[in-house]
């Protein structure tokens, strides 16, 4: 294997989350709390010794409620000078006595505060910070960073070159974990560190014109299959979201490790690179205990984690950097255009499920092997779509990037009674019985050649009453492109000079919760020539076909999104449906014929509406 | 009646861990037992931590321990 790289970060956050709302239970709140500070003290100190015994260096991102305790400024110092730890700055820490009585209110999260706020309390914590220790630091974070607040520190603050910018999809899963009480929507963003668009934090810069200036790294590194479809906080490189999850007995935890050890698998798929960050807020090693552990297993399943770490650096694996280090050495390495990929497959379940991520400045795509290689998440970067979030702004809350599918959220290939669900697959039809490839559960192997990324799909067998089609998917990332391509190839059938028919299709639809949205004002479209059909979304459920089309398309303009299919298939013919109240979605897709050894090309385009 | 308090550990309801929830249970001291706010649920603390094991059958890989060439190999 190759290299993985590491951030590992503290914070002395002086009233750790739930320590006054869940371990507190029975007290009146009170966050001056002698014994509550000192205890928060107590276990960040825990965290700096577990990481430095095991050979770590840290990045420490004081919270604004340290910048007023004199010991863990001067622990900073001390960390900074004997370990090389970096001292940087998070927005994550802010409710203390000092922050509630300037600003009064009891809000917490930076993202959400309205941006005349945002740049008064970036200001505040910065111009502390540098009262603090006569500099301002390399790296900040939070839960999110919304692109304004990360354009502000960088206009104010250029030294700030690296940041903790999101929660990798922590949107209504967690929410509903959190029985509808965790504000963080966050869904639709990178698992791995990239370049924030100075448009939507979210979307990946393309080149230096969006650059936002920062690098951003994720809150965790997150199960890349389970968090998908479950809690995000009880699948990431986090020990105690394990214990939270119940993926332990007997105090053994081999998940975290394999969770670890399939990021450093990615490598291979990333020119050598991979990622791993740790990120442990003091309240997950609470004396009181957290969730069923007790304090004794919290603390052993830090320092196990702290300890494998170690040890991969020990072997040669593994690389720990500071925040401000990492940042370094992304943008001496990587460039714009450059995907993330990540060939993931269930650790946790033993189902042998298989997905494939992609993500680029033009999108962020999910492929199912066990759905026959469909894609079943697409968010439309390349739309930059500007969504500021916060109070004064339409999404207070939802700091999401919108998807066009999204099989959990609305339904992919089953549905209930009617209607269509979110996916982009094809069917094979013959002599009046069709089969989804939905359906033929494969594997996928990765290639690269030049500027492709290349998913190729283990054959499948689709059986009629009279013929059975062995046919093979290879899905093509081009760089740069904003396209994906699907070739359906014929291997063999049973009777070599059968022509079966094939529809290519996606199901799609836009949002960023399990909710449908307004379909009004979508235009969906047909195009060969000059001959251009176009048909506004009314949920009527009409259907169109243009013979040898060059596209099918459809705009979206609340998400500032024009997707279209295009196709170089024998006997091709482009459509477009509607949908309907009760199934708000719209369909395009090409029909054609195959034959042996024939390849049926298809390609989805992404594009900004406007 | 006195007011309910957390019990020993902060134990969640199983059965709506079951469902992707994560809700505190409070521990009633009159009847002896932990119950949930948000479903039907109540149990003892061996209650509790016997369905907490149960619901673990959904982890099948979770004691498995994946070597290093494992993550792409399907045969077993």
């Amino acid at each position: 294997m190759d290299t993985m790289l590491l951030n590992v970060v503290h914070r002395p956050e002086m009233v750790p989350e739930y320590a006054e709302k869940v371990t507190g239970h029975g007290r009146t709140e009170d966050i001056t709390r002698e014994s509550l500070l000192r205890e928060s003290l107590d276990i960040f100190k825990t965290q700096q010794r577990l990481a430095h015994e095991n050979g770590l260096k840290t990045t420490i991102q004081m919270t604004y409620a340290s910048l007023f305790n004199e010991e863990a400024v001067r622990l900073a110092k001390t960390h900074h000078a004997q370990f090389g730890d970096e001292i940087g700055l998070t927005f994550l820490g802010l409710p203390c006595q000092e922050f509630r009585d300037k600003y009064e209110t009891q809000e917490f999260c930076i993202w959400m505060f309205c941006l005349e706020d945002k740049k008064a309390i970036v200001r505040d914590v910065f111009e502390k910070f540098h009262a603090c220790f006569g500099f301002y630091p390399e790296s900040t974070g939070s839960y999110y960073m919304d692109a304004a607040l990360i354009n502000y520190i960088k206009s104010a603050y250029p030294t700030v070159k690296c940041a903790v910018a999101t929660c990798w999809e922590e949107g209504p899963k967690a929410y509903h974990t959190c029985n509808n009480s965790w504000y963080t929507f966050l869904d639709g963003g990178p698992w791995a560190p990239w370049i924030p668009s100075t448009a939507n934090t979210h979307a990946p810069a393309a080149c230096e014109a969006e650059d936002s200036g920062i690098v951003a790294i994720p809150h965790l590194s997150r199960d890349l299959i389970a968090c998908y479809d479950g809690n995000g906080s009880n699948f990431g490189t986090h020990p105690q979201n394990i214990l939270r999850g119940m993926i332990y007995r007997d105090g053994q935890y081999p998940y975290l490790y394999n969770l670890i050890d399939q990021f450093r698998y990615q490598a291979r798929f990333n020119d050598g690179y991979a990622y791993n960050m740790m990120f442990v807020g003091p309240g997950w090693m609470n004396k009181m205990g957290r969730w069923e552990a007790p304090y004794e297993l919290l603390y052993q399943a830090y320092a196990d984690g702290c300890a494998y770490y170690g040890e991969l650096k020990k072997k040669g694996k593994l690389v720990d950097m500071t925040m401000g280090e990492f940042a370094e050495y992304y943008r001496d390495n990587k460039t714009y255009t450059q995907p993330e990929c990540a060939l993931w497959r269930d650790i946790l379940y033993g189902s042998q499920k298989q997905v494939f991520w992609y993500c680029d400045p033009y999108m962020r795509a999910c492929v199912n092997m066990d759905q026959g290689g469909a894609l079943v998440d697409l968010r439309p970067y390349a739309a930059k779509l500007k969504r500021p979030v916060g109070v004064g702004t339409s999404h207070v809350q939802d700091a999401s990037y919108p998807y066009l599918i999204q099989e959990k959220y609305r339904a992919g290939y089953f549905t209930h009674y009617a209607g269509e669900g979110t996916i982009r697959s094809a069917k094979i039809i013959h002599g009046g019985e069709e089969a989804d490839l939905c359906l033929c559960r494969t594997k996928a192997h990765f290639s690269r050649e030049g500027r492709d990324r290349i998913l190729t799909l283990d054959p499948v067998d689709i059986e009629f009453d009279d013929l059975t089609v062995t046919l093979q998917t290879v899905i093509t990332f081009e760089e740069g492109s904003s396209r994906i391509r699907y070739d359906r190839k014929i291997i063999e059938m049973s009777d070599p000079e059968a022509d079966v028919a094939v529809d290519e299709y996606m199901v799609a639809c836009y949002g960023t919760t399990e909710y449908p949205e307004d379909m009004t004002g979508l235009t969906l479209s047909l195009g060969r020539d000059d001959e251009n059909l176009e048909l506004d979304y009314a949920y009527r459920s009409r259907e169109r076909a243009m013979a040898s089309a060059d596209y099918a398309a459809c705009v979206l303009p609340p998400i500032g999104t024009r997707v279209s299919m295009t196709c170089t298939g024998r006997d091709k013919a482009g459509y477009f449906k509607e949908g309907y109240a009760f199934s708000p979605m719209f369909t395009l897709g090409y029909t054609g014929k195959l034959r042996q050894e024939e390849v049926f090309r298809t390609w989805l385009n992404l594009e900004k509406a406007d | 009646m006195a007011q309910s308090g957390k019990g020993r550990l902060n134990y969640r309801c199983p059965s709506c861990f079951m469902r992707d929830l994560d809700i505190d249970m409070f521990y009633d001291d009159d009847k002896g037992e932990y119950y949930c706010l948000r479903c039907q649920y109540t149990g003892t603390e061996a209650d509790v931590l016997e369905k907490n094991e149960t619901l673990r059958y959904r982890y099948r890989d979770m004691m498995k321990r994946y070597g290093e060439e494992d993550f792409e190999r399907f045969d077993d």
